[in-house]
């Protein structure tokens, strides 16, 4: 009797393979995405068709979730190339931020990465 | 940190990523992995703004998966733009094949019946179909 596979070859290997479909979790992904996208009304309140887009299909979030992994393993990777610099073993918040400011793709990042970075009595600016 | 956790995607899951891209011998401070976490959180609202945006000059009220692919586009992240359009096809495909399956569900209950006065090899072949349809169901899922 042939064993039914848990998921389509879309999904198999590496991290979505072990954690369902999606590695991240889409009612978090929904969630973030209707605040920001509140942000960009023109029109405040719920009435009036003047405002932005306020609704988000079903797939756009699934669209997110893979993205986001990408994302994050590409911004680690970087990060441990910094850290390797810095001959240490351990990926530390200055090597995210090291990452953020030598990639011009993530310029929209550096805000994020040097918020309360003096709590670490670092160099970065 | 506390305070906005809701508004964050999940860390155990962004380390649990983290750690899959790493080499064994790495590690992660809890303060790289809070970082990256608000990192990927700040990503999807960069290109949701960008993506809702163009929703509204063209005056439509939902944002798709399209407008997320071109959003990446326009803000310069190219080779996700291309990454999730390749993803956002295979995606679409397993709903139809999902849709189709549920369609022919009945026909495999029909299939099932006469499998179960004799022929063999016809109930082999509906236990896989319900196999592909479990399969093909659960990629439905992300709609609810």
């Amino acid at each position: 009797m042939r064993q039914a596979r848990p998921y389509s070859a879309m999904f198999a290997g590496g991290v979505s393979a072990r954690t369902g479909p999606h590695a991240l979790p889409l009612a978090r992904i929904k969630k973030i995405m209707k605040r920001s996208a509140g942000d960009s009304s023109v029109v405040d309140g719920g009435g009036g068709g003047g405002g932005g887009a306020r609704m988000i299909s079903g797939e756009a979030p699934v669209v997110f979730s893979k993205a986001c992994e990408l994302f994050i393993a590409e911004l680690t990777r970087r990060a441990w190339a910094a850290t390797l610099e810095g001959k240490r073993r351990t990926v530390h918040k200055e090597d995210v931020a090291a990452a953020v400011q030598n990639t011009d793709l993530f310029d929209f990042l550096v805000d994020v990465v040097t918020a309360d970075l003096g709590d670490d009595h670092t160099d970065y600016k | 940190m506390t305070n906005g956790q809701d508004n964050l995607l999940p860390i155990a899951n962004v380390g649990r990523i983290m750690k899959d891209g790493l080499p064994p011998q790495a590690k992660i401070s809890k303060r790289a992995k809070e970082t990256i976490q608000e990192c990927a959180t700040e990503f999807i609202s960069f290109v949701t703004g960008e993506a809702s945006e163009r929703c509204r000059r063209e005056r439509r009220k939902t944002v798709n998966g399209d407008d997320v692919c071109h959003a990446m586009r326009s803000l310069g992240l190219d080779h996700y733009a291309d990454a999730m359009h390749r993803y956002l096809q295979r995606y679409r495909e397993g709903e139809e094949l999902a849709a189709s399956l549920n369609s022919s569900s009945s026909a495999a209950a029909a299939a099932a019946a006469a499998g179960s006065r004799g022929g063999g090899a016809i109930q082999i072949d509906v236990r896989a179909e319900l196999s592909i349809f479990r399969s093909g169901n659960n990629q439905g899922r992300p709609n609810n």
